[in-house]
C-alpha cells in the first residue's frame, strides 16, 4: 500500500515484515517469515491481546459475509485481503451460495501470488493487484474481472485494512468513491483498530508499526462513524468486535478487542 | 468448545464446530490419529488448542490415548506448517517471477523509450558525468551513439555562458527545491556548431527512494529555429529562385558599403518576355532558376552576392574588380546552352554596372543608377553593357520624372491633339492633317516613346483616336469637302492592340466621320509580327499606311502581302551630294513598283521636301508647324480657298 512513484517496480524482499503475513502469524498461520514473526513479537508485547484480536476480526468479517449474504448480497469486493488464510470470503461466501462472486485486491506481491495460487481453480473469485486506496484503479480492475455487476448490490469489505490508510490517502473519499459506485442497497462491512479501547496498547503498537512498510492509523468511533456516510449503520452500530451480532453466548472481552466492527448499508 | 474456540479461529458456525467436536468424541477410542487430523483441518492450531483439548479429554479418556492424539496432532500440525511453507514458497517464487517479469517489461519498456525516444536522454551521476545516454542524444550533439557518451561531463556540451546557470538549476533540483526546471538553451556540438534545445531534468530515484542521478531530456528545436529562420527566409528570398530579393540584396549592399570598393552588376535578361510569351511562363519559370542556379555557382566562385530583383532583372554585387571580365564571366555562364522542356534557348543578358562608388552614397541611389544603367544597356541592343554615367543619369532622370508625371497630366487634360498638314510633294496641296500629341516642350515620339514606358500609350493612344475622329467630323460637318482627310499615326502597341480594329469601327460610327476621311498608320513592326490588323482594316475600307519604313528587305516583302496605301519613313534628306541618293530612288522606285506610295515624316525645310520630291517620294509631313484644333478650325474659317499651299 505504500506509494512508489518509481520506474523501477517495487521489489520483492521478504527479508521486510509486511503486515498481510503478521495477521497471518497471528491466527496461526504458517505463511510467515522469521521477519513477520520477530515484528509479531513486539505486537504481541504491546497488545498481548493480538492473537485473540486477530481470531475475532476474522470471525466478524465471516459473520459480516453471511451476514450480507443473509441480505441477498452475492459478490462481493475485499479491498486489502492479504494473504489468504483461515475463512477465505470465497471460501465462507460459496459454502453458503457457490455462485458467490468474490474479487480480492491487494497490492503486496506475495499476497497476490499466494491468492492466484488459491483462487486457480476457483472461476467465480479472482485476486487484483491494485492499492485499495485508488477507488478508479480497483473499480475499473473489478468490473474488466467480469466478476462483479456493478448494476447489481455489492458487499464492499474492508476488515482490518482502514487503520493502515493515512488520512492524507482521505480515507472519507475512498470509501465514498466505492460507495458511489455500488447501488443502493449495497454493504460496506468496516473494521480497523481504534484507541477509544486500551488506548495504551494501541499506542504500543502504533509504535511497532511505525517503523514498519505499514505503519497504523487507529480512528475513534466518531472518526469512524463520518467513513459511513451515505450508508445506514445497522443494528448493533459501531462496537468491539465480539459485540457485533455474536454467534450464540459470547466469551470474548470486548474492552480487550482493540477493534471496532461495523457493517453499513447504501441508501 | 468454547475452551476450543478461544485457542483458534475456526471458520464455522458454532453448530458446525459442535457437531464436528461430537463426531470426534465418536471416533477417539478407535482413532485418535482421525481426530487429531481433524482437528488440524479444522484449524484448531491456536498455541493452547492441543492443552485445552488434553485438559476437556483426561478426566474421560487413558492417558495412551491422549498421548497418541498428541502424538498425532503434533505430526499433522508440522505437516501442517510443511504445506502452508510450501505454499507460500511457491506464492514467493511466482510473486518473484512476476516482480522480475514486470521488470523486465518495465525495463524492456524503459530501453525502448530510452532508446527510440526521439528527445535526447541522458541520465547523470551527481558529478555530471553521463552513466547512461541515447542515441538521439548523441546525434543532437554531433555523435554516433550515445556508447560514447558515457563517462563525459553533460555540461561540456552546454554553452559556457549558460553553464553556470545550467550549474545551478541541477542544484536545486537535486536539493529538492524543485521537481525539476525546463530551460531552452544552446548546446555545443562535437563540431563547435551551436544547436538550441529544450532541456528538463529531474532527480532519479533508486529502488529506496534515494536520489541518486538526474536524468536530462534533451529535445533537439534547432528545426523550430529552422522555422523560424525560415520564415525570416522567406522575407529575404525570392520563393521561385531561392535568391536573396531586393530588400536582402539592398541589406547586403548597405552593409557593404562604406566598408569595402564594391561594384554592383544589374542583369536584365535579354528577349526573356519572348520565352514567356512564346514558350508559356512555366518554361520562363524553369529557365528563370536555372539563370538563377548560374549565378549563384558563378556569385560563389567570386565570393558575390547574388540577388533576384524581380522579374527577368538579376543583381551581382562583387568586391571591385576587373568590371569588363566580370561582364564577361556573367555572359559566359548565361550563354551556355540551355535547354529547357526540350527548347534550346540562347540567353544573354543587358548589365547595368555602377563601379566603385562613393561611400557616401545610399544603397537606394545605388540600386537606381544601376537600373539606369541597365536601361541604357537595353537601349543599345542585346548583351550590351553599360557603365553608370552620373551626367547621363541625370538627363535621364529628368525624363523619367516626367514619365512619372504623365499619369496626372493626361487626367488633368494637359496632353493636346494637334494636327500637322501632310503636303502632296506633286500638287503641293495639303492633303490632310496628321493627329498628333503636344505636351510640355515634346514631340509626339517623345510623348508616346513616355507613355509606352509609363504603360500608357495605348489608353492615350484609343483617346487620341477617338477625339481625333471627333474633331475631324465636326470639320467635315462644317467645311464639307475643305475639310482635312485625318491621319492618326499609331504606337507599336496600338498597332498591334487586337481591339484595334473595333476601336476604329467604334470610333467612325459615334464621331460620324466618313470612312474614306480617315487614313491609320500602323507601325510597320506590328505588321512584321504577322500581326493582321492592316489586312482587316484595309478590309473594313479603311486606307492604312506603314510607319516606320527603313527599306528593308523584309519590310518590302510584308508589301506584297499587306494591301497598304502608302508607306512612312524618317531618313535625311537624299542631297544631290548624299551616295545614298541613289539608294534611295531605286528604293522609292521598288515601293512604287509594288503600288504603294511614298511618304516622309519630319520634312521641316521646302528644300528638303524638293530632295525627296526628286527622288520621287510623294509626301512629306512637318512643313508647316502642327495647329491645335481651335486654330485650324480658324484657318479654315478665314481660308477662301483650300489650306495654304506650300509657296
Amino acid at each position: 500500500m505504500s506509494e512508489r512513484v518509481s520506474w523501477v517496480p517495487e521489489g520483492l524482499d521478504t527479508g521486510k515484515p509486511s503486515a498481510a503475513r503478521l495477521y497471518d502469524y497471528l491466527l496461526g498461520g504458517g505463511h510467515n517469515f522469521a521477519a513477520d514473526r520477530a515484528l509479531a513479537e513486539k505486537f504481541l508485547q504491546a497488545q498481548p491481546n493480538a492473537r485473540t484480536i486477530a481470531r475475532l476480526n476474522r470471525a466478524f468479517l465471516r459473520r459480516a459475509v453471511l451476514f450480507m449474504m443473509d441480505q441477498g448480497i452475492r459478490q462481493f469486493l475485499d479491498l486489502g485481503s492479504g494473504i489468504p488464510t483461515v475463512g477465505n470470503v470465497h471460501e465462507i461466501a460459496q459454502k453458503a451460495d457457490p455462485e458467490a462472486h468474490v474479487v480480492y485486491v491487494d497490492f503486496e506481491e506475495v499476497a497476490v501470488a499466494h491468492s492466484q495460487l488459491i483462487l486457480e481453480e476457483d472461476p467465480r473469485a479472482t485476486i487484483i493487484q491494485e492499492d485499495m486506496t485508488k477507488p478508479q484503479a480497483v473499480l475499473k480492475a473489478a468490473e474488466e474481472s467480469g466478476l462483479i455487476d456493478f448494476a447489481q448490490p455489492v458487499g464492499v469489505l474492508t476488515v482490518g485494512v482502514f487503520h493502515f490508510v493515512p488520512p492524507e490517502a482521505d480515507p472519507h473519499a475512498v470509501l465514498a468513491a466505492y460507495r458511489d459506485a455500488v447501488p443502493d442497497g449495497s454493504y460496506l462491512a468496516f473494521s480497523q483498530f481504534t484507541q477509544d479501547l486500551q488506548p495504551e496498547e494501541m499506542a504500543g503498537i502504533v509504535e511497532v508499526m511505525k517503523k514498519s512498510q505499514n505503519p497504523m492509523f487507529p480512528r475513534t468511533k466518531s472518526e469512524i462513524a463520518g467513513l459511513f456516510d451515505g450508508f445506514d449503520v445497522v443494528e448493533p452500530g459501531i462496537v468491539p468486535l465480539p459485540l457485533w451480532r455474536p454467534e450464540g453466548q459470547n466469551v470474548d472481552d470486548p474492552d480487550k478487542a482493540g477493534i471496532y466492527a461495523a457493517v453499513g448499508r447504501k441508501v | 468448545m468454547h475452551a476450543l474456540t478461544s485457542t483458534a479461529y475456526i471458520p464455522l458456525s458454532h453448530a458446525e464446530i459442535e457437531q464436528a467436536l461430537l463426531d470426534s468424541l465418536v471416533e477417539l477410542p478407535e482413532s485418535p490419529e482421525s481426530v487429531a487430523d481433524r482437528l488440524v483441518s479444522l484449524h484448531a492450531t491456536g498455541p493452547d488448542s492441543l492443552r485445552v483439548t488434553v485438559e476437556v479429554l483426561s478426566p474421560a479418556f487413558e492417558l495412551p490415548l491422549l498421548a497418541r492424539l498428541s502424538s498425532a496432532y503434533a505430526h499433522y500440525m508440522r505437516m501442517d506448517a510443511f504445506d502452508q511453507q510450501e505454499q507460500i514458497k511457491v506464492a514467493i517464487v511466482r510473486a518473484k517471477q512476476r516482480v522480475e517479469r514486470t521488470l523486465k517489461v518495465s525495463q524492456a519498456r524503459f530501453k525502448e523509450v530510452f532508446e527510440s525516444s526521439a528527445l535526447g536522454i541522458a541520465i547523470t551521476d551527481f558529478d555530471g558525468r553521463c552513466v547512461e545516454a541515447n542515441d538521439t542524444l548523441a546525434e543532437i550533439v554531433g555523435l554516433e551513439s550515445g556508447a560514447e557518451l558515457i563517462g563525459r561531463q553533460l555540461i561540456d556540451y552546454f554553452h559556457p555562458e549558460d553553464k553556470a546557470a545550467l550549474a545551478a538549476s541541477y542544484r536545486q533540483v537535486r536539493e529538492g527545491r524543485v521537481e525539476r526546471f525546463r530551460d531552452q538553451r544552446k548546446l555545443i556540438r562535437e563540431d563547435e556548431e551551436p544547436v538550441w534545445v529544450y532541456l528538463a531534468a529531474s532527480l532519479l530515484p533508486d529502488a529506496d527512494d534515494e536520489p541518486t542521478h538526474h536524468v536530462t531530456m534533451v529535445e533537439d528545436i534547432s528545426e523550430l529555429h529552422l522555422l523560424q529562420r525560415n520564415l525570416d527566409h522567406q522575407l529575404l528570398h525570392d520563393s521561385m529562385t531561392g535568391l536573396s530579393n531586393r530588400q536582402h540584396f539592398v541589406t547586403q549592399v548597405e552593409r557593404r558599403l562604406g566598408n569595402d570598393p564594391i561594384t554592383l552588376y544589374h542583369l536584365g535578361l535579354d528577349a526573356f518576355s519572348v520565352v514567356n510569351i512564346g514558350l508559356g511562363h512555366e518554361t520562363g519559370d524553369k529557365l528563370l532558376k536555372i539563370v538563377a542556379s548560374r549565378l549563384r555557382k558563378l556569385a560563389e566562385e567570386k565570393k558575390a552576392v547574388v540577388a533576384r530583383l524581380g522579374g527577368d532583372e538579376f543583381a551581382l554585387m562583387t568586391i571591385s574588380d576587373h568590371v569588363t571580365t566580370t561582364v564577361e564571366e556573367i555572359q559566359a555562364t548565361l550563354a551556355e546552352a540551355t535547354f529547357v522542356d526540350d527548347h534550346g534557348i540562347a540567353l544573354s543578358a543587358s548589365i547595368g554596372v555602377v563601379d566603385r562608388p562613393p561611400a557616401f552614397a545610399t544603397a537606394a541611389e545605388l540600386m537606381r543608377c544601376a537600373n539606369a544603367a541597365l536601361r541604357q544597356a537595353k537601349a543599345r541592343g542585346k548583351r550590351q553593357w553599360a557603365l553608370h554615367d552620373p551626367h547621363d543619369d541625370a538627363r535621364r532622370r529628368g525624363k523619367y520624372a516626367l514619365a512619372a508625371s504623365m499619369p496626372g497630366a493626361w487626367e488633368h487634360g494637359e496632353l493636346e491633339i494637334v494636327y500637322a498638314p501632310v503636303h502632296d510633294l506633286e500638287t503641293r496641296e495639303v492633303l490632310g492633317a496628321v493627329a498628333r500629341l503636344h505636351w510640355d516642350d515634346l514631340s509626339h515620339n517623345d510623348t508616346m516613346a513616355l507613355a509606352d514606358s509609363t504603360g500608357l500609350s495605348l489608353p492615350i493612344g484609343k483617346w487620341l483616336l477617338r477625339e481625333a475622329c471627333a474633331q475631324a467630323a465636326r470639320w467635315v460637318d462644317e467645311f464639307g469637302d475643305r475639310a482635312p482627310t485625318l491621319h492618326i499615326a499609331l504606337g507599336a502597341l496600338q498597332s498591334r492592340d487586337e481591339d484595334l480594329v473595333a476601336d476604329v469601327k467604334r470610333a467612325l460610327d459615334e464621331t460620324g466621320l466618313p470612312v474614306e476621311r480617315l487614313r491609320i498608320a500602323l507601325d510597320i513592326s506590328s505588321v512584321l509580327a504577322g500581326d493582321d490588323n492592316a489586312v482587316v482594316l484595309h478590309d473594313s475600307g479603311i486606307v492604312t499606311a506603314l510607319d516606320g519604313f527603313h527599306g528593308g528587305h523584309d519590310e518590302l516583302a510584308v508589301l506584297t502581302d499587306v494591301p497598304v496605301r502608302t508607306v512612312i519613313t524618317r531618313a535625311p534628306a537624299p542631297t544631290p551630294d548624299s551616295p545614298l541618293r541613289q539608294a534611295m530612288r531605286d528604293l522609292i522606285t521598288t515601293v512604287h513598283s509594288l503600288g504603294v506610295r511614298f511618304g516622309v515624316d519630319e520634312v521641316h525645310t521646302p528644300a528638303d521636301a524638293d530632295q525627296w520630291r526628286s527622288v520621287g517620294a510623294d509626301a512629306v509631313i512637318g512643313l508647316l508647324p502642327a495647329l491645335s484644333a481651335a486654330e485650324v478650325t480658324e484657318l479654315l474659317t478665314t481660308a477662301a480657298s483650300p489650306p495654304p499651299a506650300v509657296s
